[in-house]
């Protein structure tokens, strides 16, 4: 039991029922904390209230928007604004947990909305954001409330001080990583495969840059097999591709979380080439629970995820052939490979939920020092006072 | 008549402005007491700790008196020489760590632990305090603030210069 049971409002800014890192994050915190004692409610978008957990309360359907160069399912509005007035007064949380605020959603209208303890968690990394840029000025007073702010990575926390003139500590995304060593080692997907999870038609995930490799690796390694697992339309990948190179490509499909597991632990080698986009990387921490060599590419987030190459392979990102003469030198040496996977099994460790959710808790509890709860911002000031219609 | 009314609206929108940045930079100063509450806090309990581990019998005569001595400084320091008193002790518990060689009481292995658990919590309540400070620091050189003196008698917080490495 925790020293102190605290009640906690957290604050998901996309649609609770569409997949994503990080309503995945949220619902495995939310899961960690009420295991350990704490009282959690979740406010975020969802379409069918129906199929939500009990912890989960919806604020509305969101909405489909371009951003960031993919749709963001998110909401705002006076209605929504109502609901999250309504969900903060009613709380009465010790500590308000928001994703993602500087995104024009749920979190950002509750740091609006809401005054005292305040933690921020920023997922996004990217470059340039021009959006971000120009409205900076209007977030800023906003932003300024959280009392704490958290950034998932290295990249993360970059982008927050270019673009927020802000700091952040790094505190990264959970991982159940017993649930990965564990995975049983399938002989189907075992043998001198290469691993590839994701929604491959996005060219972002850079399964192209590993397919144009395999010509030179499958000289050096007569077995080699690339195995593709997610969802996305084969066909159009296989398309351009030699007829000789196809048959070592599977696609397996969306795979239920235990077959990740199976999956990682089987596989030689679990490559992540994307070319982007990337704030944190949780599959290749993953993999690396799972016992897996990682290979990446070195995009930022990947980059600081592995360590600068300790715990994981890094081959210049969109260079083929880079990307060949790694996987050949790992596939070649048994040792190396092992070695190396070894490394990075130690090291996820460091992404187990007991190693972030006590980090997460104990900023929890510096955010909370001095008793304060969280309230309305509204109520603290005096001509709203004297108006409001909801004064007692 | 239309222009008294747009001049009546301006004003009404100035001064709602004028609150709003009032209530902003309000909830700054706040926010710089919880966060320097939150370190002051955490240094009170690491220098406890640290006096603990002197009088352990871990600690030899010679490094004992230097806990002892630095815990105290760091206990009493003003505010402007609190770092400097705090980067003493971190020093002298540096040196403990050194030379810890034949085996740990399971009491003292327990202080140990306190401690580095401790210093991890420090080290993330210093960014947060720095943020604060500076972020409320920023604010208040804006000339609107300056001008129409919205922090009121609201000492400036005070930069806390921390050496992150030799935590």
């Amino acid at each position: 039991m925790p020293s102190k049971v605290m009640k906690i409002g957290i604050v998901c800014p996309y649609g609770w029922d569409a997949p994503g890192g990080v309503q995945a994050h949220i619902r495995d915190l939310s899961e960690y904390l009420i295991n350990a004692g704490h009282v959690v409610s979740v406010l975020a978008p969802a379409v069918d209230e129906e199929l939500l957990p009990s912890y989960v309360v919806s604020a509305g359907k969101p909405i489909a928007i371009p951003y960031n160069g993919a749709v963001a399912r998110i909401l705002f509005g006076p209605i929504a604004f109502a609901r999250v007035r309504q969900w903060i007064s009613q709380g009465d949380f010790d500590v308000l947990h928001l994703h993602e605020p500087a995104i024009p959603s749920l979190s950002l209208l509750a740091c609006w909305a809401a005054e005292g303890p305040m933690v921020g968690t920023f997922h996004a990394a990217s470059k340039k954001q021009k959006a971000i840029y120009a409205i900076g000025p209007i977030l800023e007073p906003v932003i300024e409330k959280l009392s704490a702010r958290i950034a998932v990575s290295e990249a993360a926390r970059s982008t927050l001080t270019d673009h927020l003139e802000t700091d952040a500590i790094v505190i990264p995304n959970g991982i159940y990583a017993s649930k990965f060593a564990a995975g049983k080692q399938k002989e189907e997907w075992g043998g001198n495969s290469l691993g590839f999870i994701g929604r491959f038609d996005e060219p972002r995930k850079g399964l192209s840059v590993l397919l144009d490799a395999l010509a030179q690796v499958a000289k050096s390694i007569p077995d080699l097999r690339v195995l593709v697992a997610g969802p996305g339309d084969s066909e159009e990948v296989l398309e351009g591709i030699d007829l000789q190179l196809r048959k070592r490509i599977t696609f397996l499909g969306r795979l239920s979380e235990e077959e990740k597991a199976d999956f990682l632990s089987s596989v030689a080698i679990y490559v992540a080439p994307n070319t982007g986009g990337e704030s944190f990387g949780i599959i290749l921490a993953e993999a690396m629970a799972a016992g897996t060599a990682c290979v990446a590419s070195d995009i930022p987030a990947f980059v600081s995820l592995l360590g600068d190459g300790r715990w994981g392979a890094l081959f210049t990102s969109e260079d083929s052939a880079d990307l060949a003469l790694s996987l050949i030198t790992l596939l070649q040496d048994d040792e190396v490979r092992l070695n190396l996977a070894q490394a990075g099994q130690i090291h996820a460790e460091v992404f187990d939920w007991d190693n972030v959710a006590s980090q997460i808790i104990s900023v929890y509890e510096m955010a909370t020092v001095g008793g304060r709860r969280v309230r309305l911002a509204s109520d603290s000031r005096p001509w709203n006072r004297f108006i409001s219609r909801e004064a007692k | 008549m239309k222009t008294s009314f747009v001049i009546v609206l301006l004003t009404l929108l100035f001064l709602w402005y004028l609150s709003f940045s009032a209530t902003r930079l309000d909830r700054l100063h706040l926010r710089v007491e919880t966060s320097w509450a939150n370190l002051d806090g955490l240094l009170q309990r690491r220098a406890a700790v640290a006096l603990e581990l002197a009088h352990s019998e871990m600690a030899d005569p010679a490094s004992s008196l230097l806990l002892t001595a630095a815990a105290y400084q760091a206990r009493e320091a003003q505010i402007s020489v609190r770092s400097l008193a705090e980067s003493g002790l971190s020093g002298a518990l540096g040196l403990l760590q050194n030379d810890l060689g034949q085996e740990i009481h399971p009491a003292e292995a327990a202080l140990l632990k306190e401690l580095s658990d401790l210093t991890e919590k420090i080290r993330v309540a210093i960014a947060f305090h720095v943020d604060a400070v500076s972020r409320t620091r920023l604010v208040r050189q804006k000339l609107i603030f300056k001008l129409f003196r919205l922090a009121g008698r609201a000492p400036l917080p005070v930069t806390y210069e921390f050496e992150d490495d030799v935590l």
